[in-house]
């Protein structure tokens, strides 16, 4: 029975599972890759365990964001207004500091902060309406005013910040000793772990997640099936704005510092993170542990380009080229295979 | 010679025929009724004259010529004119734009428009319709939608240069409109044809069909049945013709009469646009609402769901008052939703089978109300599905990936997973092929036999009349008779829609 049409229906389920694969797993190959060229060019210091804890640490603060971050996108949303409210926050904890608030309070005062902002953009898109783009642009802008005015524009450090908050980053929990170095995996690390952790837990195993991810695929007929949207999406941007705003803390602890401009960077990343760790699922939607592989795509890149000693604006461009890369990738092989 | 003349027309959606062979000519200068039953092939027939569809065969002459209509394009170049709800309009743009949409705009210097020669030339084209109470500088969106059918009307007379209008098609253009704004509507479509064009009429309401045309064409079962003079045919007649002889049973046999105690009831409820209701329906019985399109049934099944707040009233459910405040509400009480669109209301098409039937009942599926459980959340989907006879892979399997037939069991699956006592249908099987239609059927009589109250709303009165047991009828956001379905035919249904007592 070998006719034109059994070879038919023999190659095409190959090429479709080729499709499949590469718009599945491309994102992946193009990981590995980006490894193995690091590996081989700097065989010295890349695939090291202290380069590996430099990178975690590095890249906790965008971690976290960005794992906040995945919650709103999950429903189709987005949220601008991470970099200033984490600005915003490490500027509050450090004010906070300087009336003599124990460290407890002010850290849970500057994250109050990031809870209340991001429920404010959660009213204005659910309850007012406002689409997220325009409501978290502006409150990007307002958050960003009101951490100079609170600063005063000044970087605020020194004394003012007390040894236990600064000490807190540098610290870390030991792992022993590996190649007669001794291993720590930094506080800030194992912050970022447990924010992941806790977003799994909220995103992929509670109602809480299940509901976010029925509003992102269609809002009417979640709606009708008496999930209570506007509810959730304030709580998602709340807890987005608190994510945030604890990222703004870690910077603070980092640099035992805190300028109204230091989380900048890290809203376009975190959205960037959040899409490239899309293409790593099956239906392309947000789940947070794709987020935290796009993101360490993203780390390792920097990490491994700044050793190369190339120079940040070339980053830059390579960084958003990736981005495209993988994306239209992933819908062009989608587009292919329909 | 006929203006338009269509011969033998067929076409068949993936081995389903829509048309089987429909007849028809158009004269210039008149104005002709296309009528038919939903699912007669009305819409599928003017698709194909609008190019949007290609038939499987047809012999389509145009002034004689044969024509080949194979896209929109076309069908412009050779003067036809489509009227539709949504069609090539933007509501932010003033009357004079919409009207000469798709045309140059007359320019300034080659550079800037000329916003008053525009508005200049809107005006005299409103005025040769007859048209004097739109001023062409509002925005089209501001306009009552009557004005908008006007405004579309007058932008289709224009159409591209060099291409006079023939021939207005108007798909139930009186839908949504008021009876004054229907008013001004016909003087248009007389004034068009006192300047020679045709239109060809597609409605249900016989009123106006007896007052605006010249002649009718019945279809039924994609065929043309008859062609004749308006003022030769009576009202009934047409009825007649439209309904054919009775088709056979297609509809599963009444099991045992509901019972005496009531499973819901509305007091003086007032629903929007509305004034108020009053019915009850009795456990394990399907209580029917027919009326023409848009008559307020959306309204009563979206206010007994709790998604549109009552003004007034009182509802009761198995006994105990119910006031539900959302959808959620309606859920938690009891009450389980068919929703119309089910792509766009009723299904996450992107997410699998078990996460649609269980959202709903989420909170009751999962440890502490919070925690995912989804294994037995796939247990439930599983014995959902059966129960709707559903055909899918697994519990797994992405809703997007199933027939609609299939879809809509997924959606029946999802409003039978909880403790339901009424259960509200929207045109539970539109879209739905006729294999899957009787297994709906059949689900609906089973759950109807179970002491479920059910609630039907359905512009299908054959389906009505085989499946409720009482039928309310629907006018202007009333209901006007509330009869035993066994005492009604087809024919006094329709009548009754119409708001015809007699016949």
């Amino acid at each position: 029975m070998r006719n034109v049409f059994s070879i038919f229906a023999t190659v095409a389920p190959q090429v479709n599972i080729m499709l499949t694969l590469l718009r599945r797993y491309g994102t992946l190959i193009g990981f590995a890759a980006i490894l193995l060229f690091f590996w081989i060019s700097l065989p010295d210091t890349f695939m090291t365990a202290r380069n590996w804890l430099n990178i975690s640490q590095q890249m906790s603060m965008l971690i976290v964001v960005a794992a906040g971050m995945t919650i709103v996108m999950v429903m189709g949303d987005f949220d601008l207004s991470v970099g200033s409210m984490a600005s915003l926050a490490g500027i509050a904890v450090a004010v906070l500091f300087t009336v003599d608030l124990p460290i407890w309070a002010a850290v849970s005062l500057a994250l109050m902060v990031g809870l209340v902002g991001g429920a404010i953009n959660g009213v204005l898109i659910s309850f007012i309406g406002i689409l997220p783009f325009v409501a978290t642009l502006a409150t990007l802008t307002m958050l960003s005013g009101l951490a100079f005015v609170v600063s005063g524009g000044k970087t605020i450090s020194g004394r003012v910040i007390p040894e236990g908050f600064s000490s807190f980053a540098r610290g870390g929990l030991s792992l022993g000793e590996w190649g007669g170095v001794a291993i720590t995996l930094p506080n800030l690390t194992l912050v970022a772990i447990v924010i992941v952790a806790l977003v799994w837990v909220l995103l992929e195993q509670t109602t809480f997640g299940r509901r976010l991810y029925a509003i992102g695929g269609n809002i009417e007929a979640a709606h009708l099936s008496g999930v209570a949207v506007r509810k959730l999406k304030l709580i998602a941007f709340a807890l987005t704005g608190s994510t945030a705003a604890l990222a703004g803390i870690m910077y603070a602890s980092r640099v035992a510092s805190a300028n109204p401009t230091q989380g900048s960077s890290l809203m376009l990343n975190a959205i960037a993170g959040v899409f490239l760790g899309s293409t790593f699922s099956e239906h392309g939607e947000p789940r947070v542990l794709g987020t935290i592989l796009g993101v360490l795509i993203l780390g390792i890149l920097d990490n491994g380009l700044t050793q190369l000693s190339v120079d940040s604006y070339i980053r830059q461009i390579l960084v958003g080229g990736i981005i495209i890369l993988a994306v239209s990738t992933s819908s062009l092989t989608k587009h292919l295979r329909s | 010679m006929p203006l338009l003349a269509l011969k033998n027309v067929t076409k068949a959606y993936g081995g389903v025929p829509a048309l089987r062979g429909v007849n028809m000519d158009i004269s210039p200068g008149e104005i002709h009724a296309l009528m038919g039953e939903n699912g007669a092939g009305k819409s599928t027939l003017i698709k194909i004259l609008a190019g949007v569809v290609s038939a499987d065969s047809a012999d389509i002459r145009i002034d004689g010529q044969p024509q080949n209509i194979d896209n929109p394009q076309t069908a412009h170049r050779l003067g036809l004119r489509f009227i539709h709800q949504e069609f090539n309009v933007v509501p932010a743009l003033s009357v004079a734009e919409n009207i000469f949409l798709g045309r140059v705009y007359p320019r300034r210097s080659g550079l800037f428009v000329d916003w008053r020669r525009l508005n200049d030339a809107a005006s005299k084209t409103l005025d040769r319709l007859g048209i004097t109470h739109i001023d062409p500088r509002r925005p089209l969106g501001s306009l009552t939608l009557g004005d908008q059918m006007l405004v579309r009307i007058s932008s289709a007379f224009i159409g591209q240069a060099g291409t006079p209008a023939k021939l207005y098609v108007l798909d139930e253009p009186t839908a949504s409109l008021s009876r004054e704004e229907s008013k001004r509507l016909f003087d248009v479509l007389r004034e068009l044809r006192g300047g020679g064009a045709s239109v060809l009429y597609v409605s249900h309401r016989l009123d106006e069909i007896m007052s605006i045309c010249d002649r009718a064409t019945v279809i039924r079962d994609g065929r043309s049945i008859d062609t004749g003079q308006i003022a030769d045919i009576t009202h009934d007649d047409l009825v007649t013709l439209m309904i054919g002889r009775r088709v056979e049973d297609a509809y599963p046999p009444r099991v045992g009469a509901p019972a005496v105690h009531t499973a819901f009831r509305a007091e003086h409820l007032a629903i929007r646009g509305g004034k108020s209701l009053s019915f009850d329906v009795r456990a394990g019985e399907i209580f029917g609402i027919a009326g023409l399109a848009n008559v307020g049934q959306r309204n009563v099944l979206r206010t007994l769901f709790g998604d549109l707040p009552a003004a007034s009233g009182a509802m009761h459910l198995a006994g105990a008052p119910y006031r539900p405040k959302s959808p959620a509400d309606a859920w938690r009480a009891g009450v389980g939703y068919v929703p119309r669109e089910r792509r766009s209301e009723g299904l996450i098409l992107s997410r699998p089978i078990f996460e649609n039937t269980s959202l709903p009942h989420l909170a009751r599926q999962s440890r502490w109300r919070s925690f995912l459980t989804p294994r037995r959340e796939q247990k439930s989907a599983v014995a959902q599905g059966e129960l709707v006879r559903l055909k899918a892979a697994g519990p797994t399997q992405r809703v997007r990936e199933l027939s609609g037939g299939n879809q809509q069991k997924v959606v029946f699956a999802k409003a039978l997973a909880g403790e339901v006592k009424l259960l509200l249908l929207d045109e539970p099987t539109r879209g739905v092929d006729i294999g899957a239609k009787f297994d709906i059927y059949t689900l609906i009589r089973e759950m109807a036999a179970r002491g479920m109250g059910v609630v039907l709303v359905s512009s299908d009165l054959p389906e009505l009349l085989g499946m409720a047991d009482n039928i309310a009828v629907m006018r202007d956001s009333a209901i006007t008779h509330v009869l035993l379905a066994a005492d009604l035919d087809e024919e006094r249904l329709l009548n009754l829609c119409y708001g015809r007592t007699t016949g």
